[in-house]
């Protein structure tokens, strides 16, 4: 075991940080989607013209194809240099991308990945149904087949960016009185169809970044359908493994950030005398690094096995719950000035609120505890 | 950038589990056999990471962390924490654990040692025993204690490095505690029966158990960093074997707790094992903890 990378990878560390200070945007994000998705879909055009676009995406289809190391590389200089999030891109470049590399046509694959890289479609996840947050099985949005279309009826709830997007990853039920599992598709539904209304949700933070979709007969060609008619939940499920471990990489650097400004503040604010948020600060120091090397040793286990380790599911419990105490943490150095906060606010009250999500978003942790108890611990499923 | 264990690491991990299954189970850690020290020296684990022509293996710490989470496992000696550093940093022979507190020298698994090692407020240093020393009941009872005069002044080791060996085998002893906790609630939780279903089926159970699991992962993690820090010099190695002891001591204590929780009221009793691992967990605790100034570091 070591922990020291290589000459050539440290080169590569150097171009990363010398491309990212020259190119990383002065301006702050906007807060409302509806502003940022012009600045997302801009910056994601320069990460694509400079080349550090769809980083862990084959080079076929406009990627990188860096390895694993240099993407880890690449992710913690990102997140070093303070570049912006990746935003109303995230579900195309972190996730409908991917599954299409994994199981679409030839034709789907040469429209669409070009389009999501160069930042000129963005797309939006059509997963979770108001009966369908956890158990998300429970979809009953469905497909009806009519010649070569679909003609779709129900709702999708939860869909972050649904009113700026172009495309869908949209699963619904398409074999009649099917159940579970069984009888759903993954297809590519085009967001400008007629028959598709969105009504914008705002969040507990004041963002209007989430939406409910409401579908009344939209035709969606057969040809959308990505690895064919009742997949669907396999195609869903393909893209767990394409994300093999990195995902984490970017958080660890950017809470390690926060608990230093956090310290510092602390310090000058006299609080670091109270035995408590000393206490609590020294232990999420440690658990800040300790995050680091989770992620290190579950990426080392990908490229020696080709598969994350059997812990990997534990990385993102506790990420999502350490970023939430940091941020509780945050909270009470803060004191009363959080009392002033409104709606548009950036800043840490905003990043408290917004946080909530992390351990609820893409199942929650107790879905994730379930998981370890059972595929870790080997303890009878509950569900 | 490598941190899971390779093959040789591997090997050696697995046969010195095997070993300890076969030779020196938890279930037996307040009655170990008399002649199990010769071993241990046999095994090759009270001198591991010393210089081959100090009659050691010449391995690296991420190698004798690894090993040492496997002893920890079962709750071995814990003298071998004081021995394996003093073979690398003062001499051979058995090294009883010192530790100095309020007024009071406490020293742990004094049978056959002629000398002590522990970390005084100046840094590690190592005593010689004279006298017969009267060994007694401890809270751990997997470790006999005796008592010596607080004025007794330790030799120093000059290397501050035998400290961080201290922290760190500390850490690896804790983190295989906090397994041994988490493997029993798991076992116990699969096959005790109420309500008709296996006590793990319900919720409540299980998502202690995961989080028993969680801190398990995290302090493993953070030991291997460690553990290649030490080896590679690094200049943050104190902070990340901090880390690694901070964590390492939270598991342990925490995941005995929940054990005995887990375990209702048979783990109440003294027959049964968790309270081994509870009461092992709060001894760890005092053996080289993580400084908070360490850990808060130079940040601003």
């Amino acid at each position: 075991m070591d922990i020291l990378f290589s000459a050539e990878e440290q080169k590569f560390r150097e171009e990363c940080r010398e491309w990212l200070a020259a190119n990383v945007p002065s301006e702050q994000r906007p807060l409302n989607a509806a502003d940022a998705v012009d600045f997302d879909k801009s910056w994601q055009r320069c990460l694509f013209d400079a080349g550090w676009a769809g980083i862990n995406w084959p080079t076929e289809y406009g990627g990188r194809g860096f390895s694993i190391v240099q993407q880890v590389i690449w992710l913690e200089e990102y997140a070093k240099a303070h570049a912006p999030w990746i935003g109303a891109n995230f579900v195309g470049v972190n996730h409908g991308g991917p599954t299409l590399i994994m199981n679409a046509s030839e034709e789907q694959k040469t429209y669409h990945l070009p389009r999501i890289l160069k930042g000129e479609s963005i797309w939006c996840q059509g997963f979770s149904e108001p009966g369908a947050g956890s158990d998300l099985a429970g979809i009953r949005t469905r497909g009806r087949v009519e010649g070569n279309e679909l003609v779709v009826n129900g709702s999708k709830i939860w869909t972050s960016f649904a009113h700026v997007s172009d495309w869908q990853e949209l699963v619904l039920r398409t074999e009649e009185g099917s159940q579970r599992h069984k009888g759903l598709s993954w297809v590519i539904c085009d967001m400008h169809a007629p028959g598709i209304t969105i009504r914008p949700i705002q969040k507990i933070s004041g963002q209007t970044e989430f939406a409910e979709v409401f579908y009344d007969d939209v035709r969606i060609p057969l040809d959308n359908v990505v690895g064919g008619l009742g997949n669907g939940w396999k195609v869903a499920m393909s893209t767990l493994s394409f994300e093999r471990g990195t995902a984490f990489i970017a958080d660890q650097v950017k809470l390690a950030h926060e608990v230093d400004e956090l310290l510092a503040k602390a310090r000058s604010s006299g609080m670091i005398r109270d035995g408590r948020i000393a206490d609590q600060m020294a232990q999420m120091r440690a658990e800040v690094a300790a995050l680091r090397a989770m992620t290190y040793r579950n990426i080392s286990e990908v490229i020696r096995t080709g598969q994350p380790g059997p812990e990997a599911s534990v990385i993102r419990l506790f990420t999502s719950e350490l970023g939430q105490r940091i941020q509780r943490l945050a909270m009470v150095i803060a004191g009363e000035d959080v009392l002033d906060f409104h709606y548009g606010d950036d800043g840490l009250v905003h990043d408290y609120l917004r946080g909530f999500a992390a351990t609820i978003a893409g199942g929650s942790a107790q879905i994730q505890r379930d998981i370890i108890g059972e595929r870790l611990l080997g303890l009878p499923k509950s569900r | 950038m490598d941190l899971t264990p390779n093959q040789d690491q591997e090997t050696f991990q697995t046969a010195t589990a095997e070993w300890c299954r076969d030779n020196m189970p938890l279930e037996q850690a307040r009655n170990r056999p008399e002649d199990l020290w010769q071993q241990l020296g046999d095994m090759g684990w009270l001198s591991m990471t010393s210089p081959e022509d100090a009659g050691g293996l010449a391995l690296d710490h991420s190698t004798e962390a690894l090993i040492f989470a496997e002893l920890g496992r079962v709750l071995a000696p814990i003298a071998m924490l004081s021995t394996a550093v003093a073979a690398r940093w003062a001499g051979p022979g058995k090294y009883a654990l010192a530790l100095p507190g309020e007024g009071k020298l406490r020293l742990f698994d004094t049978e056959n040692a002629d000398a002590a090692l522990g970390i005084w407020p100046a840094g590690a240093g190592t005593l010689t025993l004279e006298g017969n020393l009267s060994a007694k009941a401890s809270l751990d009872q997997t470790a006999s204690l005796a008592a010596a005069d607080i004025a007794l002044k330790p030799s120093a080791i000059n290397d501050p490095r035998a400290a961080l060996h201290l922290q760190l085998l500390g850490a690896a002893y804790a983190v295989g505690c906090a397994d041994a906790a988490r493997d029993m609630a798991a076992e116990y939780a699969k096959i005790r029966e109420q309500f008709g279903r296996p006590i793990g089926w319900f919720q409540a159970l299980k998502h202690m158990c995961s989080d028993m699991a969680m801190r398990c992962a995290v302090a493993r993690s953070q030991l291997y960093f460690a553990a290649c820090a030490l080896d590679c010099d690094d200049p943050d190695s104190a902070f990340h074997i901090a880390s690694a002891k901070r964590l390492a001591d939270h598991a342990a204590l925490e995941n005995s707790r929940t054990n005995v929780q887990v375990h209702g009221g048979i783990g109440m009793t003294d027959e049964a094992y968790p309270h081994y691992c509870l009461k092992r967990a709060h001894l760890l605790g005092f053996i080289a903890p993580a400084a908070q100034e360490i850990l808060l570091g130079q940040a601003a």
